[in-house]
């Protein structure tokens, strides 16, 4: 409707209406370098608070004996009787451990005065302080022997109520720090050697410490042996058999037959990747399980259900391995076909009138074209095999017997979640720092693999 | 507005792009930069928009400098190839967007888009969405958003590059017709010299990062100052000979051709080797230097014919001719030059 | 086709081959609603018995309402924290001259490669120390945080098709850098965002191991957590039952996928983790 007035009306130069434009408010945000620092800084907090912290804490932890025991956030020191056991056992100060570890009763000002205030006689406090100040017994029955023996003589409640006052044992005793410990024990033992104390310290404090114990571990342990070779067999295996095999041969079977069955084969093929996992490991369970369906079919046949998925370490290596691969395998068939894809029509074409069979096809014109697809496949896959966890921890958890324990599961049964419930942190980080390490230099490689130099174009704005 | 690049230069790394080069643009003129892809036209006019920061050098824009000014805060009026109309945005959109980021109230935006629609003629099609919209229309929105804010210079970065011959030839028009309307001073970045010569009052040619010759259309065609500026300008193209001064005359001798040196050069000393450009309407029927060759070459284009004439020693001529029947290809004729009109240029492309 | 050969072998070979798959999600659907009797596969009732579970809370579990209100929480929070980290840092690893830009790509395509699951233990810790243990947001800002990495460079794919010009015109317009991004660039990978959010979407919506470890129980559970509790759980065994939430879980996937699967199917591809 403007426009057709517009139209009307003729255009005028509009020379006159020239004038001085507005001015420009530029926003706070104009260089490149502000606007870019501001608008990387989410992205540059999660990356250290998830990545860079949790990869030095992981280095941190490994050299920890941190535990469910200890603790996490540090501890206190506590005279109990295992504490005393390693003092005598390690140490050897048996000595010592026996006198920390005896009842101990001492008159002293303290006591007495604690006695004033809990409205005890006068006159037993007068007697105790004149006969028996300073005095240590190492037994109740002697030192309350010698409070009846008293010129007041209390009575037998009261007589507990004092003995009680001056007893003096560290037995199960808590500390919050080290120097309230030492002072406890030079109230009973004034001549503690500075070794002494240091033992003491160290064997009674319930926190976690400094150690390379669990490296020790993981280097002398057998378990270590076997569950290397367990990921070294099931990252193999799934990588050969599924990722790349059986994606390749997905992908070029999809090749060779119509567009519309083409593209249910590859929807199926899909299917367990979109799966949420715990679904799609169920179906397997509902498939494998004893009263599953390959069992209910071979019972017909009089074979005895069984849970086929745990009855033997071969079969549950065998369902690990499918129930990875075929994850795994979509990954691939989505990669291998669009590279197959991308091959012009016209190379089949010759290759047909050459005479070429199917399999030549494939072997002389498909394959070639694949190289670097089945590079970048093998790499992140490799990567992301190593640590897996999800379908193995769901569908045999390890079982049976540990015969499919893989590294990161190990890492999860060690440090956060076992049937013991004492959670190793300390030697589930050190399990887990291998990990991390293997991951590094291979993210490391796979960026040298897929030269990023060429993606960094130079921007073309210099603002 | 006067915009006076003084000694500027930009490198990008260590590629020198241009160095130390100096041009003005008057006040409302209309000033192509020539030259072929690589030449440094497109950085020269990154640099006057403020999208590069220049190496050396200032940027005036009237008497103010502007060399470290940012952008935004230059007003420049840009056309780029491709028109970059924001695609999520209608046309109304697009044109007022510039002023909206300048906070104008709504009814001055609405007032100002629409007389600036009216300017370009695209009145009907306010509503629409630039992929709705035709090469000429999308340049035709381009150009009014350019200049709504009423910049100071108007930069048009081949902006006819993209259409097709016979809409090339309507904004070639309608391009110069706004800007002279406007009178505002726009600057013309093209590689095709019809495009420089039709639409802009002077036209300064680049090569290789530097300006090789400013002038009128008409007076860099009559006078081209180097070999490189006669042979871009002219469709068809210039030809040139290699040929050798020789008592007052040039000779080419394995051609068994003799011309006059023209009254425009100086006649340079005997055995200098020197080149010879013709113009292809020099060279016809009428004129003072015979010159024989066979015809090897006739493109018919209506009014004219057009062709070329194989001399003794292979070189080609051009020769553009009224329409005639008594030539035909492969004829051995004798046609003349007009040796007044005739460029002389030494060995390295400087005009004698 | 490609060669004159009969192609319905090589469908034969791969029907057999997919077989196993298409059963355990045909009856994913037919064990919902059916009965059969005891080692038999065939249904012999109807029922939607198995489906109680949406009405009755079972004892000693969430409802299942909370768990999924929990599930969409997580699902996405992560999908729009992941697109709003993203959609910035991608701007600035395609656009902006920032000084060790290539560095910080560089790092994303290690990080996007590198597996983050094996951090697990140490951002236990963390979480337990910060307080953020067995709650949402922790597992939230965990799971963003893993698949940001292919957010970023996912982004940055997007933002590299943008025409350059299309900034240089906004930047000539008088408009800052800040508003070209907002008001220019952003519009024009709506698209890409939408993907991506729902692509995250979908990680969260499946991810188990993550709030399993983080959030285990209490008000933080999510789906994919009590179901596997469900299914662990030994004295409760009802094959059916776990296929009725399983299937309830799955909708919202099935959903999406129907209507999403070729953009779903290239980001796949694209080099997703797993």
């Amino acid at each position: 409707m403007n426009a057709s007035r517009n139209i009307a009306e003729p255009a005028r130069a509009p020379v006159g209406a020239w004038a001085a434009p507005a001015r420009v408010r530029l926003g706070w945000l104009n260089s490149s370098k502000g606007l870019g620092i501001l608008l990387l800084m989410p992205a540059l907090v999660l990356v250290v608070l998830f990545f860079l912290m949790p990869v030095v804490l992981t280095g941190v932890f490994a050299f920890t004996n941190m535990s469910t025991a200890t603790g996490i956030t540090g501890g206190a020191y506590q005279i109990s009787p295992g504490a005393l056991r390693v003092l005598t056992d390690r140490h050897g100060m048996g000595d010592l451990a026996e006198r920390l570890g005896q009842p101990t009763y001492v008159v002293d000002d303290r006591g007495l005065a604690a006695l004033e205030e809990m409205g005890i006689d006068p006159g037993i406090i007068a007697g105790l302080r004149r006969q028996y100040s300073g005095e240590t017994y190492s037994s109740r029955r002697e030192f309350e022997r010698d409070i009846r023996n008293l010129p007041v003589r209390p009575d037998t409640r009261t007589v507990k109520r004092i003995s009680e006052v001056f007893s003096r044992s560290l037995g199960n005793a808590r500390f919050r720090s080290s120097t309230a410990l030492i002072a406890a024990a030079d109230a009973i033992d004034p001549d503690l050697t500075e070794e002494e104390k240091e033992a003491l310290t160290a064997t009674t404090y319930t926190g976690w410490t400094w150690t390379n114990d669990n490296f020790r571990r993981l280097a002398t342990s057998r378990d270590t042996t076997r569950v290397f070779f367990n990921t070294l067999f099931f990252v193999a295996m799934t990588l050969t058999l599924f990722n790349v095999g059986y994606a390749m041969l997905l992908a070029i079977t999809t090749h060779y037959i119509p567009e519309r069955p083409a593209g249910i084969f590859r929807i199926i093929w899909f299917l367990p990747r979109i799966s949420p996992v715990v679904i799609y490991v169920l179906l397997w369970k509902w498939l494998a399980w004893d009263t599953g369906f390959i069992s209910a079919v071979l019972s017909n046949f009089g074979v005895r259900p069984r849970n086929w998925m745990l009855d033997t370490a071969a079969n549950a290596w065998f369902f690990v391995i499918l129930i990875n691969g075929f994850v795994g395998a979509s990954m691939g068939m989505v990669i291998f076909a669009s590279a197959i894809k991308a091959i012009p029509e016209s190379l089949f074409h010759a290759a047909s009138v050459d005479g070429a069979y199917r399999w030549q096809q494939i072997r002389h014109i498909i394959l070639p074209q694949l190289k670097w697809p089945i590079l970048f496949v093998t790499c992140y896959q490799t990567l992301s095999l190593l640590t897996s966890i999800d379908q193995t921890l769901l569908a045999t958890d390890g079982g049976p017997g540990g015969a499919t324990e893989i590294w990161s599961l190990w890492v999860y049964h060690t440090a956060l979640n076992n049937y013991a419930g004492n959670l190793q942190y300390g030697l589930g980080a050190a399990m887990a720092l291998v990990l991390v390490v293997i991951g590094i230099v291979l993210s490391l490689i796979y960026l040298r693999l897929f030269n990023y130099n060429a993606l960094v174009a130079k921007p073309r704005i210099e603002l | 507005m006067r915009i006076l690049l003084d000694k500027f230069s930009k490198s990008f790394g260590d590629v020198r792009v241009i160095e130390d080069m100096t041009l003005e643009i008057k006040d409302g003129e209309m000033l192509a930069l020539l030259g072929p892809s690589g030449c440094g036209k497109s950085t020269t006019l990154f640099a006057i928009s403020g999208i590069h920061k220049v190496t050396g050098g200032r940027i005036l824009f009237g008497d103010r400098d502007m060399t470290g000014v940012p952008s935004q805060e230059r007003n420049v009026g840009v056309v780029f190839q491709s028109y970059a109309l924001y695609p999520h945005m209608t046309v109304a959109d697009n044109i007022a967007f510039p002023l909206r980021i300048r906070k104008l109230p709504e009814a001055e935006v609405k007032r100002q888009m629409e007389e600036m629609a009216n300017l370009v003629h695209i009145e009907a099609l306010l509503n629409r969405r630039p992929a709705e919209l035709s090469g000429g229309q999308q340049q035709r929105v381009a150009l009014a958003r350019a200049l709504v804010r009423r910049p100071n210079v108007l930069l048009l970065d081949e902006p006819l590059a993209n259409l097709d011959a016979k809409l090339r030839l309507e904004m070639r028009s309608e391009i110069r017709r706004i800007q002279l309307e406007t009178g505002i001073t726009a600057i013309l970045v093209t590689h095709d010299q019809v495009e420089a010569m039709s639409m802009c009052d002077r036209i300064a040619i680049m090569n290789a990062g530097q300006i090789i010759q400013i002038a009128t259309p008409q007076e860099m065609y009559r006078n081209p100052r180097t070999a490189f500026v006669a042979g871009f300008l002219g469709s068809p193209p210039i030809a040139f000979i290699d040929a050798v001064a020789n008592n007052g005359m040039l000779t080419v001798e394995d051609a068994d051709i003799r011309l006059p040196v023209p009254p425009n050069a100086e006649t340079p000393p005997d055995g200098t080797p020197v080149i010879v450009g013709i113009r292809p309407e020099n060279l016809g029927r009428d004129g003072d230097a015979p010159v024989r060759g066979r015809v090897s070459f006739v493109e018919t284009q209506g009014r004219e014919n057009l062709y070329d004439l194989t001399l003794a020693n292979g070189r080609v001529l051009r020769s553009i001719q009224r329409v005639s029947d008594d030539v035909s290809l492969n004829d051995e004729v004798e046609w003349r030059v007009r040796s007044d009109q005739l460029f002389l240029f030494s060995q390295n492309g400087e005009r004698l | 086709m490609i060669g004159h050969l009969r192609t319905w072998p090589i469908v034969l070979a791969l029907s057999i081959l997919s077989a196993p798959l298409v059963l355990m999600y045909a009856y994913l659907f037919i064990d919902t609603v059916t009965n059969s009797p005891p080692r038999s596969f065939i249904p012999n009732e109807f029922t939607l018995e198995h489906w109680s579970f949406l009405w009755e809370t079972r004892p000693g579990r969430p409802s299942i309402w909370r768990v999924t209100l929990n599930s969409l929480l997580f699902a996405t929070s992560t999908s729009a924290l992941v697109i709003v980290v993203s959609s910035m840092a991608g701007y600035v690893l395609s656009r902006l001259n920032v000084p060790g830009r290539a560095y910080f790509l560089a790092g994303v395509m290690v990080l996007h490669a590198f597996p983050a699951i094996t951090l697990i233990v140490a951002i236990f810790l963390v979480l337990q120390v910060v307080g953020l243990y067995n709650t949402l947001i922790g597992v939230i800002l965990v799971k963003a945080a893993i698949d940001m990495p292919l957010g970023i460079w996912l982004m940055k794919g997007f933002y590299d098709t943008v025409p350059w010009e299309i900034e240089m015109a906004g930047i000539q317009d008088g408009a800052s850098r800040f508003t070209v991004w907002r008001k220019l660039v952003l519009p024009q990978v709506k698209p890409g965002i939408f993907a991506l959010g729902l692509f995250a979407f979908l990680l969260g919506w499946g991810e188990f191991i993550l709030p399993q470890v983080l959030a285990p129980s209490g008000n933080a559970q999510v789906l994919s957590v009590y179901l596997a509790g469900l299914i662990a759980d030994d004295n409760n065994f009802d094959m059916n039952l776990f296929k009725s939430v399983g299937l309830f879980y799955m909708m919202p996937v099935l959903i999406l996928f129907f209507f999403f699967q070729n953009r779903l199917m290239n980001i796949y591809g694209g080099g997703s983790k797993g």
